[in-house]
């Protein structure tokens, strides 16, 4: 019985690792000649497929394709899996596409693969995620960290009063821009609302359950809470739905970076105040936009006019960098406006 | 910890399983830790021993428990089922869409929600017993094809606005009797049945016969495929409870549903003693792991430590209990 058992464990395993190999390798289809004619293809790797947030800068991009007479591929992988994610970007690069727009889930593995890319005669670039230390001729990039930090803060403060203990509901703890914003929120907050005070934050992966159990023990803990911050899209609807099964809406306040449709429901029962974002669409539509110029030759200026809701894009030359604007504030009022 | 839960296997070796003991070592030594923790816990924070957080720990804990109940029959059978994250995510968002678009009741809501998960479940069972493929092939394979289906659902977008029909299985206050969630009366109304099931019920001890050496309990007369059948799809429709609970007032199920639920439900159960390699275990064992990993992770924000002390701790945890596992084990089989 113990040999065979041994066999079987071994077979188990081996299987695992087949499966496990296989399952990366499922995103090849439509390799079509779409580069023999003159229409300039962009292809856009998000870092996963089916969320609404990519959805959302899919349909700005296909919007940007039609207005500008590209080719748009719009290809990611089901999970935020990094070597998902270069399977697809390598077999874009075999399709010979003229621009290559990636979001990494990875940027440092990400980097010699987009050097390949460059060496193949494409044109390389990030939007939403950088890769700062690969050879992309430029980043597209939603917000800086100060926008985000400070309307995240401004928004909390306001429904506070600018005074009392608040917390933080992270994501992933090794995220570096939900990183950098919270080290924003800290600075800023100490300068500007001095009487108010960030005392913990916690970090709850991307598990919504989870985070609305630690919003709650927040509430248990500190008894003085006044606010939450709800710091990514799984944690900004949950630490609203704490504070509304707790029953202390109007209480202790939230608000967070969420998309418009997943807060609807809390802003317009006031669990939340405000939601933090930008504007989804337009950022896919600039990165369609941005991809057009790199691979007709155009330089960026320093101000652009992308289109009739983009009239002042800023363009950071020491960077390399297109800045989309200001974050904007969602609320009861608009989100309804937002269809993602 | 070692001792008390060594002596009396070697002492009554033989009889080990004809005698079964009300409450075994494992579970003794489980609940004095837990029982330790919360005198700590309650005495160095004024914030652990209040309603709100017990509330809370019962609640988070519950759709983990509720599941680890299906998971240990499984996991004494020498199987595992690690496809439980994305079959919750299937029946969760096949009953949101109910709930919202077809405004479905409560029991047609539940109804679904058990029917999904069995019908999923089920399809585990059979081909791991029928099969005769490794469990943990076969369920590593339906988590990702579950995941896709759900996600094929959930047609890329997240389902926002789902009405609060499932209220009283929620996190809110009506979701209490008693003070108590009912997510955990549900908890502790379904360990008690398949606790005296695997217990005194003779199909319930065939799962530990199985586990222990499938060939052997096949040739003295037990049904392996049918019981193997069975605990996948118990176990499937705990899940299909679980997305209820998870659900509960409404508002939004997001496409990363249950994803590492699978870790957390094992974790609960390789806690609670269960051994991973079959034969032994309980349901009280796994509630005790369940509260254990709930208590823990709720304590480490009450004395705000950093996050990640919590990993640290369930990872503790987990080898403690295997090595006392395998420990055990090594005695028996030299002796």
């Amino acid at each position: 019985m113990r040999y065979p058992r041994a066999v079987r464990t071994g077979f188990a395993v081996a299987m695992a690792l087949v499966l496990a190999a296989t399952a990366c390798t499922r995103q090849q289809e439509n390799g079509s000649s779409s580069n023999e004619d003159d229409t300039i293809t962009v292809a856009f790797v998000p870092k996963l497929q089916g969320i609404p947030y990519f959805e959302a800068m899919n349909t700005g991009g296909q919007q940007a394709a039609e207005d500008l007479g590209v080719e748009w591929i719009y290809r990611g992988a089901t999970t935020a899996d990094p070597g998902a994610q270069t399977e697809i970007v390598r077999s874009l690069i075999q399709q010979r596409v003229d621009v290559l727009v990636v979001a990494p889930n990875d940027p440092d593995s990400m980097a010699p693969v987009l050097a390949d890319a460059q060496e193949a005669g494409i044109h390389v670039m990030t939007s939403d995620t950088d890769a700062p230390n690969s050879v992309r001729e430029v980043f597209v990039n939603q917000a800086t960290a100060e926008g985000i930090g400070q309307a995240l803060t401004d928004a909390l403060m306001e429904a506070m009063g600018g005074s009392g203990e608040y917390a933080i509901v992270s994501c992933g703890q090794t995220a570096a821009n939900l990183n950098a914003w919270i080290e924003v929120q800290r600075e800023y907050t100490a300068s500007q609302y001095p009487e108010a005070e960030i005392v913990d934050v916690v970090y709850a992966g991307e598990d919504e359950a989870r985070a609305v159990s630690m919003a709650r023990d927040l509430m248990n803990a500190h008894p003085n809470l006044r606010g939450l911050v709800g710091e990514c899209t799984s944690s900004a609807p949950a630490v609203a739905r704490a504070v509304s099964e707790a029953g202390r809406i109007g209480e202790v306040f939230t608000v967070g970076l969420g998309t418009p449709q997943s807060m609807v429901p809390y802003l317009e029962e006031g669990s939340s105040s405000a939601a933090i974002l930008w504007d989804v669409e337009q950022l896919g539509y600039l990165t369609v936009w941005a991809a057009y110029q790199l691979a007709t030759g155009q330089e960026f200026q320093e101000v652009n006019r992308v289109n009739d809701q983009l009239t002042e894009v800023q363009y950071f030359a020491d960077q390399d960098m297109l800045l989309l604007g200001e974050p904007l504030r969602i609320t009861a009022e608009n989100a309804r406006n937002y269809n993602y | 910890m070692a001792t008390t839960m060594t002596s009396p296997a070697r002492s009554g070796a033989k009889t080990r399983r004809v005698t079964a003991r009300a409450v075994e070592g494992q579970e003794l030594a489980l609940a004095g830790v837990l029982a330790v923790l919360w005198l700590v816990l309650s005495l160095v924070t004024d914030t652990f021993l209040t309603t709100s957080n017990l509330q809370n720990i019962l609640f988070t804990v519950a759709p983990i428990a509720l599941i680890g109940i299906g998971m240990t029959a499984v996991i004494v059978t020498a199987g595992i089922d690690v496809s439980v994250g994305s079959s919750l995510a299937v029946a969760a968002v096949i009953v949101a869409k109910l709930l919202r678009d077809a405004g479905v009741n409560a029991p047609t809501a539940l109804l679904v929600a058990v029917g999904v998960g069995a019908v999923l479940g089920l399809i585990n069972g059979v081909v791991v017993a029928y099969g005769r493929i490794h469990a943990i092939i076969v369920t590593f394979g339906t988590l990702n094809l579950f995941r896709f289906i759900s996600l094929r659902i959930f047609d890329s977008q997240q389902v926002t606005g789902v009405p609060d029909t499932l209220e009283f299985l929620g996190g809110g206050a009506a979701g209490r009797t008693l003070g108590v969630p009912n997510a955990w009366w549900l908890v502790m109304a379904v360990g008690a049945l398949v606790w005296l099931y695997m217990r005194y019920a003779p199909t319930g001890r065939h799962l530990y016969a199985i586990g222990g050496d499938a060939t052997a309990a096949r040739l003295a007369g037990v049904q392996v495929e049918r019981r193997l059948v069975a605990v996948y799809t118990l176990t499937g429709v705990l899940v299909g409870l679980a997305a209820c609970i998870s659900i509960g007032g409404g508002g939004l199920v997001q496409q990363n549903i249950g994803t590492g639920l699978e870790l957390q439900v094992i974790a609960a159960v390789v806690i609670g003693g269960t051994s991973i390699i079959g034969g032994r275990g309980t349901v009280l064992g796994t509630l005790l792991g369940a509260l254990l990993v709930g208590t823990v992770t709720s304590a480490v924000t009450l004395l705000q430590w950093p996050s990640e002390l919590t990993a640290l701790f369930i990872g503790i945890f987990i080898l403690i209990a295997v090595g006392v596992d395998l420990i055990r084990e090594r005695r028996r089989r030299s002796r």
